[in-house]
């Protein structure tokens, strides 16, 4: 399309599963008449011939010849609503129409205003109550999402985060995290054909007031305020950031159980050893602030580690199955944490961050030809000149190279009751940090 | 037995009246609206098209997914058996597929006529 805006006819060519996802595109980019040929999916890794027949055969959505299809793309005369500019305004009411409850359920969930579970509707006396929750008021604006780049950025105010809260179950006193969550703007229902999850952090006395739970069992079903302050992200994303629609705006192809509450937890401060920070302090807040974080990923793990040696030893083994595109964070139970501080001579959690990004190493070989996201996303530019990586592109396969390009790719929380020496290892990588006590 | 029948159908409309009172008095309740709000809609207008193909030079870019290239390349040999008045250059786009390339649309503006482009996954 930018080249259209130059004033050269262009024949995007796209593989058939994105038809609706680029149809959907070219509509709120202005454009509703691009003219789009489809081949069959994927072409990813399809040997030439079989591309040369995908070209000769017939476009699988309109069945015209795809050769034909491209040309006419190009050199058919537009039509006059082709060719035409203008504004489509897209307003959203306040209110919808008076239903009975059982029908507002099932509106709600037909429209994929939900998670698939029943939501508490929104009635204006439910949200006026939320609302006491802030001192902000109702029209204020709190930010814009996206469901990814370049997908269209929604805005919302305080009111419509308050909506969403509600229908995720929340209390009054749980609306200024969520409302510091929302002014992130980041979906927690990414695009992403690969399917992300994510995970939300709070930190300082809020975690306290409103009885969140960061100790036995803090990543379980067992504690209201966690519960529905990582259900909240979710509607947010789908209602206020146009993230949900899967085909035409969601591509993950496995999906994501994780995005149901995304991994929401407090990070049990209490128990961190003298100079070991809470997450806020480490991203520049102060210990009294109340802040709340994200994280981006994809999943989680279990590291079965043995006690006969000692844990920062072992870290690096559990952590080879994240891609040296992501980042680590290891949630770390508090026993495990007194141990590498008393036993193991780390006295902060970036020493410890240090350490392991130095112990963990993969071959040239590997980060070449193992990692999808390394070959989309890190080749292009390596091949393009930027360092390290295209030094390492140079290497002999055996070489070594560090599998976290910086100790800040590691990222450790403290979090559970102390119950055993057991952690979990995940592939988040940290997001962005919002102040709470802001949206008080 | 007719006596019987009879019975079972006036318990059957009873109920059946009962049920449909029961529906019609459900109390009706006004909810806000979850979503937020979208963006106004920029109407673009489309570039003119060329008409024909004779004499022009047309690129075919590649945005650079994984392991795509070989359709280009295809691609290009077929146009060019086809439409051998016409010249067809092969680019791929710099940077990520999610990257924009300015240097690349200004050499397609200076020396082409339209483009082909693709393609994901």
């Amino acid at each position: 399309m930018t080249v259209e805006k130059l004033g050269l006819p262009t024949a995007p060519v796209i593989t058939r599963t994105f038809k609706d996802v680029v149809e959907s595109y070219a509509f709120k980019k202005g454009m509703p008449g691009f003219r789009f040929t489809y081949v069959p999916h994927p072409i990813t890794g399809v040997p030439a011939e079989l591309c040369r027949k995908y070209l000769q055969g017939n476009d699988p959505v309109t069945g015209k010849p795809v050769l034909d299809e491209i040309i006419d793309a190009i050199t058919r005369p537009l039509s006059a609503e082709d060719a035409k500019g203008g504004v489509i305004e897209r307003p959203a009411p306040r209110l919808l129409a008076a239903n009975t409850e059982e029908n507002l359920q099932k509106l709600f969930q037909e429209s994929g205003w939900t998670d698939g579970l029943p939501v508490i509707l929104p009635t204006e006396a439910r949200v006026k109550e939320m609302l006491k929750g802030t001192s902000h008021e109702p029209k204020e604006h709190v930010g814009r999402m996206q469901a990814s780049f370049p997908h269209e950025a929604w805005t919302y105010n305080v009111e419509q985060v308050a909506v969403n809260a509600v229908m995720a179950g929340a209390k009054p006193e749980h609306l200024p995290v969520i409302l510091a969550l929302a002014s992130i703007g980041t979906t927690s229902l990414s695009t992403s054909t690969t399917s992300f999850a994510n995970m939300v952090v709070v930190n300082g006395p809020i975690r306290n007031e409103i009885k969140m739970n960061s100790g036995i069992g803090a990543l379980g079903p067992f504690n209201h305020a966690n519960a529905v302050i990582g259900r909240a992200w979710t509607l947010i994303s789908l209602n206020l950031g146009a993230s949900g629609s899967p085909g035409e705006i969601y591509m993950g192809s496995l999906g994501n159980n994780l995005n149901y509450n995304n991994v929401c937890m407090a990070e049990n401060e209490e128990e961190l050893p003298k100079g070991w920070e809470p997450l806020h302090v480490q991203k520049g807040f102060k210990p009294g602030e109340s802040v709340v974080s994200t994280f981006l990923g994809w999943g989680i793990t279990h590291p079965d580690q043995s006690f006969g040696r000692p844990f920062h030893e072992q870290i690096p083994f559990w952590l080879k199955f994240i891609s040296p595109f992501s980042s680590a964070t290891l949630i770390l139970d508090p026993t495990i944490i007194k141990q590498l501080n008393d036993n193991e001579g780390f006295k902060s959690k970036e020493q410890l961050s240090e350490w392991i990004q130095k112990n963990s190493m993969i071959t040239v070989g590997a980060w070449k030809n193992d990692y999808y996201a390394v070959q989309n996303f890190v080749h292009p530019y390596a091949s393009q000149g930027r360092e390290p990586t295209a030094t390492w592109m140079k290497m002999p396969d055996d070489a070594m190279i560090p599998q976290f390009s910086s100790p800040g790719r590691i990222n450790i929380l403290s979090v559970g009751g102390g119950t055993n020496y057991f952690w979990k290892a995940a592939d988040f990588g940290y997001g962005r940090s919002a102040s709470i006590d802001k949206w008080r | 037995m007719k006596n019987k029948t009879c019975l079972l159908l006036a318990a059957m409309l009873t109920i059946f009246l009962f049920s449909g009172l029961l529906a019609a008095q459900e109390p009706k309740i006004t909810v806000l609206n979850p979503l937020g709000q979208p963006p106004p809609i920029d109407k673009i207008p489309m570039a003119p098209r060329i008409g024909n193909l004779d004499g022009k030079t047309i690129y075919i870019v590649d945005i650079a997914f994984t392991d795509t290239h070989q359709l280009f390349t295809e691609m290009q040999k077929l146009l060019s058996e086809k439409y051998p008045k016409t010249k067809w250059e092969v680019r791929i786009k710099r940077g990520s597929y999610g990257d924009d390339d300015p240097k690349l649309w200004e050499e397609i503006k200076a020396n082409g006529h339209a483009m082909i482009m693709g393609v994901g996954h």
